[in-house]
């Protein structure tokens, strides 16, 4: 059912972190921050979310992070708010209009949903590997 | 769920997605078709004389009342220690009230039935609860004040089971204390008057907890005999001991439905779903779990009874004589749905809950666990996950076909399992991709 190049990219990529994060997860359970000299080259990832009628922009999915990436979420809210990223147990205050932004580095493996308090939306999932 | 589940996804497999699900199908199509050459007689589901009973020293010591006792009164303080947060604590992420409960009890109760047997009939502090107060008043704990009815069967279970996965899944604000109290404590109301009305066998057959422990349970390699001697026994001669009574498909299919319900709303695009619709999420998490109990239930019935058809069965005896098949099945997805959470949320919640009442404390001296992937790889994860669903599939296949030996004619038993085989593959199909939905 897949076409053969997403299949062939699947399996590479499989292996791939396969490999990269049997390395990783065994230095994790260590000091878990500091591992990750050899993902320092990556660059920072930038989320921007709206959040305005109760709608997400862009729609709720699915973001991949390399383990070790800076994430910079930033939300603008047209009501006031609780922005918070479940696992890393990061969150921001939301003022009407007023972006805001959180900032960590992703260094634990997961899926992580990252979603509103006052008015309980998803707003993406965090995929880390 | 509100809490993070792990890696494990379908790009984490080291192997295609199609492959995996191609070789999940071969796997039941060779076991059906060497079921159907090899296993031609019901071998299943015998007497527990065949078993071999534990000896000496240990067989002593758990045949004791002092070993009954411990466990009890283990439930009782572990009950009460998980009381201190949910009643006293602040409600705030820290509060390992939820994590104890969703993660802890619900997800860890599946190894431990799997490896001892139905532990929470051991362990329920409200079984203890209503055991002492008879005492107490002196009287028999077993006769209540009416017999109970034996139309009801396991509804009442899988009533409880049904208001414990909406708890879980659907419920605004599930993880917060006063839901989550709230529904402890009508539960509780609901468990001891039933006690107290038709006796200790309501926790039997009306114990959303004590029934999933015990179905998944009837899987473990030791088993109780009714005359107290634990014995080692062939696991999938526990799961064919498992009768038909009323109720029993609807509870069992309910294990499996729900779990492939996380799974969906877990999904983007049921995200995007019910955030767009103009319905109150609760509404269509509701409708959502429903249905997609009722699809796997549907399907159940449907295949069950085309296969009673064949063998000219009334077609709710045979939705009864094989529910069984679907308890392994439904362990092996439960197993690949919470293996991370487990894992990740597990070790999180252990180390929340040495300080319930968030002031700093450390009573257990666990507070300061960090969060490791305990040497799995996401690779390794993905990998178990398919793993255990086949081997789900394949022993409920085995179980399905031994069933059928017995209740069959002859001349149809393999043919007429037919239905059952596609309702597997189908259950595999859709257990695999939603499971890997992203």
């Amino acid at each position: 059912m897949t076409p053969a190049p997403a299949r062939l990219r699947s399996l590479l990529s499989g292996l791939v972190l396969g490999a990269a994060l049997l390395g990783g997860v065994s230095a994790c359970s260590g000091s878990s921050a500091d591992t990750a000299p050899a993902s320092a080259t990556v660059g920072v990832k930038e989320i921007n979310v709206t959040i305005a009628a109760k709608s997400v922009t862009p729609p709720p999915g699915r973001i991949d992070v390399t383990k070790g990436q800076t994430v910079r979420i930033t939300v603008t809210s047209d009501v006031a708010d609780e922005a918070h990223v479940h696992g890393y147990d990061k969150g921001a205050s939301l003022q009407p209009g007023t972006p805001a932004t959180i900032e960590f580095v992703a260094d634990q493996d997961g899926l992580f949903e990252v979603e509103t308090h006052e008015s309980g939306l998803q707003l993406f999932q965090l995929a880390v590997r | 769920m509100l809490l993070a589940h792990g890696v494990g996804g379908r790009q984490d497999l080291p192997i295609p997605f199609s492959a995996a699900l191609a070789g999940a199908i071969i796997a039941l199509l060779v076991s059906f078709a060497a079921l159907g050459v090899l296993w031609t007689e019901p071998r299943l589901g015998g007497t527990l004389a065949r078993v071999r009973p534990l000896s000496g020293l240990f067989q002593r010591a758990v045949s004791s009342n002092g070993w009954a006792w411990t466990w009890r009164i283990v439930g009782l303080v572990v009950a009460a220690y998980f009381c201190v947060g949910l009643v006293f604590g602040p409600d705030d992420v820290d509060n390992p009230t939820a994590g104890a409960f969703y993660v802890l009890f619900w997800v860890g109760l599946v190894p431990l039935s799997l490896l001892l047997g139905p532990v929470w009939r051991a362990l329920n502090p409200l079984r203890t609860l209503h055991l002492l107060a008879s005492r107490a008043l002196r009287r028999d704990p077993d006769a209540g004040l009416r017999p109970l009815p034996d139309g009801v069967g396991y509804w009442p279970a899988a009533a409880g089971l049904f208001a414990f996965v909406w708890l879980e899944l659907v419920a605004p604000d599930r993880a917060t204390l006063p839901v989550i109290g709230i529904w402890l404590g009508a539960y509780a109301v609901i468990m001891l008057t039933g006690a107290v009305v038709f006796g200790a066998r309501w926790f039997d057959k009306a114990d959303a907890f004590e029934a999933y422990s015990d179905l998944i349970g009837r899987l473990a390699p030791v088993v109780r005999r009714d005359d107290g001697q634990v014995a080692w026994r062939n696991s999938l001669d526990g799961m064919s001991g498992l009768r038909p009574a009323p109720g029993l498909p609807v509870l069992v299919v309910m294990l499996l439905g729900s779990t492939m319900y996380d799974s969906l709303s877990g999904a983007p695009v049921w995200v995007r779903f019910v955030q767009d619709s103009p319905l109150p999420a609760p509404v269509v998490g509701t409708a959502g779990l429903v249905l997609v109990i009722g699809l796997v239930l549907g399907a159940f019935l449907g295949t069950t009874a085309l296969a009673g058809r064949r063998g000219a069965t009334e077609p709710r005896v045979m939705a009864g004589e094989l529910a069984h098949s679907i308890v392994p099945i439904a362990v092996g997805y439960l197993i690949a749905h919470y293996y991370t959470l487990f894992l990740l949320e597990g070790q999180r919640t252990i180390a929340l809950l040495s300080d319930p009442l968030v002031t700093g404390a450390d009573w257990l001296g666990t507070a300061g666990w960090t969060v490791g992937g305990l040497g799995n790889t996401p690779a390794g994860i993905a990998m178990l996950q398919v793993t255990v669903i086949i081997i789900g599939h394949v022993l409920g296949t085995v179980l399905a076909h031994d069933r059928a030996l017995a209740l069959l004619p002859r001349r149809t038993a393999v043919t007429g399992q037919i239905p059952l085989l596609a309702l597997m593959v189908l259950y595999t199909v859709m257990g695999l991709l939603l499971l890997f939905a992203a």
